[in-house]
């Protein structure tokens, strides 16, 4: 493999450049107006965008097998029935119930995870819905919000028995062309958590200086050179909410309460006058709660914003670098089925959602989520090439290849208050 | 009370019987409100529309419920385009259309022409 010597004559080292398109148009609500509507049309939206995608990939699965709606099942006659998933828990916090038993405003004290052994699956369509059953369809696997493909046969007991079950798989993923010679690096870095009393500043300020080329020597400088975008994954700042009581803060509290986003402002200034740097929002961030989150503020940044390489971005992002594809959230997805589901690592789940075509299917269920009308923008049309998750506990990384020959580099990117780590993606076609 | 015969047709009203048959009483209708056959649902009863119990949605005596608003109604109820509340009919049809279910070209007219309800039936009503 030819390498391309960075150093040019004089001895200046040249930053990689890569071509960078934003495809974040779909998580961006620009021209949304909020009409009072309920989630009932983002939950059809989904629905029809699977179904009709799971009614295409069925005479590859099972051609022989009637399809039906739940409303036209018939007992003991075998079909096939697409419809979302809806899974009962038992222990699943219900705002009524907490009101009930304890008029407080605190929050009861949760279980961290709410699954439960007499948990069931229901599937639902618009004529009706079925409680599912059999050794197929895992409650601890699956949530609601997913939709399915299920082949199986109606009991006497009016319940659904599954014998196979079909999702809708990784998508269509576009060919990269092979290069040669230029690696190029992508930096993933979330969880800085500026302000809060486990971030050490010199560890993101060491960080800030090697991807500048402060730090090192030429070889070092080099490596440097290499890097093409900084990706920062959410959880930027830590806002010392202790100050927000309800009442109105005086000038000393406002400066306080501002401080951890000036202190980030002077960091990515510094990123941002040397390289590209897209910054996400999480969910300790000021952006909006629901999501798609919304672009932070350029306000929040007065001096890195001036720069054209910094770029405020919502969460999930989606963008392309020299044709490859790169898809993430800040975690908040991630989370929400680790509370709702098992698995043996986070990267199983980053796995699933990608298999059930969907990045975040638990919203607006369990998730805070914008109520769409015509759209849900979480719908997965081409399968990335690198799909990333911010805010966990540690780095874990997987390859996983889909049935068309799809590859996909999963990402967890840990909390770098707590652990220190970044992570470097090297846009190169592994053979 | 022990009556006297001569007083019995003081208390019971007796029949005029006219020779043949009665004539039956034309209703004169300037005498009632002239009410076409559109408002014959709430004909001459405003108790299921009480006055004090509609919010912002028109009672249904002032609605023009014509063949155009029964082919919209029609649209709304279909459930192979979703969900009707909470949007309104054209924003439901061009989300059908976007998402490839062939709405019939003649609503999206009918919407776009716009002296139709934008809204669905249920709206300001649920």
């Amino acid at each position: 493999m030819e390498t391309e010597d960075s150093s040019s004559e004089n001895g200046l080292l040249h930053r990689k450049q890569a071509l960078y398109s934003s495809l974040d148009s779909c998580f961006v609500i620009q021209k949304e107006m909020y009409r009072g509507q309920q989630y009932s049309q983002i939950y059809f939206a989904r629905l029809h965008l699977m179904r009709t995608l799971l009614y295409s990939l069925l005479p590859n699965w099972k051609p022989h097998i009637q399809v039906c709606t739940v409303i036209g099942l018939e007992e003991g006659k075998e079909c096939i029935i697409v419809g979302t998933l809806y899974k009962h828990m038992k222990l699943k916090p219900s705002i009524l119930e907490e009101y009930s038993k304890e008029r407080s405003a605190t929050p009861l004290v949760r279980p961290h995870n709410f699954m439960h052994p007499d948990d069931h699956l229901i599937l639902e369509d618009e004529s009706g819905r079925i409680k599912v059953c059999g050794d197929v369809l895992l409650p601890s696997v699956y949530v609601t919000g997913v939709v399915v493909a299920l082949h199986g046969k109606e009991t006497g007991t009016g319940d659904f028995w599954v014998e196979d079950v079909m999702e809708g798989g990784l998508p269509h993923q576009i060919e990269r062309p092979i290069k040669s010679g230029e690696d190029k690096y992508v930096i993933f870095v979330s969880g800085l958590d500026i302000g809060s009393s486990t971030s050490n500043p010199l560890k993101f300020q060491l960080l800030v200086d090697h991807i500048t080329g402060h730090l090192g020597d030429k070889k070092e400088q080099s490596i440097a050179a290499k890097i093409v975008r900084v990706i920062i994954a959410g959880n930027s700042v830590e806002i010392p909410r202790g100050l927000l009581n309800g009442q109105n803060l005086g000038s000393k509290d406002q400066f306080t309460l501002f401080e951890p986003i000036k202190e980030l402002d002077i960091q990515l200034t510094q990123i941002a006058a040397g390289i590209p740097v897209d910054i996400m929002p999480g969910p300790n961030d000021p952006a909006n709660f629901s999501l798609p989150q919304q672009p932070l503020h350029r306000c929040l940044f007065p001096s890195s914003s001036a720069y054209n390489t910094f770029r405020s971005c919502p969460n999930p992002h989606l963008f392309q670098l020299d044709d490859v594809s790169l898809l993430g959230t800040s975690g908040q997805n991630i989370d929400d089925l680790e509370k709702y589901s098992d698995a043996n690592d986070k990267l199983e789940f980053l796995e699933r959602t990608l298999r059930w075509r969907h990045v975040a299917p638990t919203a607006p269920n369990t998730l805070g989520c914008y109520p769409f009308t015509d759209r849900d923008p979480f719908f997965v049309e081409t399968c990335p090439h690198v799909y990333f998750v911010g805010n966990q506990e540690k780095y874990e990384t997987r390859l996983i290849k889909g049935a068309e020959g799809q590859i996909v580099r999963l990402i967890c990117i840990p909390r770098f208050s707590e652990t220190g780590v970044a992570v470097v993606v090297i846009l190169w076609m592994q053979l | 009370m022990a009556t006297s015969k001569s007083d019995m047709k003081g208390f019971f009203k007796q029949k005029k019987k006219s020779g043949g048959i009665t004539k039956a009483k034309a209703k004169s209708s300037s005498t009632k409100k002239s009410l076409s056959p559109k408002r014959s649902a709430t004909y001459g009863s405003d108790i299921t529309q009480p006055a004090a119990l509609i919010s912002h949605g028109s009672p249904d005596i002032e609605d023009d419920y014509d063949e155009k608003e029964e082919v919209l109604r029609q649209f709304d109820m279909n459930m192979a385009y979703g969900p009707c509340l909470g949007m309104s009919r054209l924003a439901r049809w061009e989300r059908a259309k976007s998402l490839g279910m062939n709405p019939p070209e003649d609503i999206g007219h009918l919407l776009k022409a716009g002296k139709v309800g934008a809204e669905c039936l249920w709206e300001g009503r649920v």
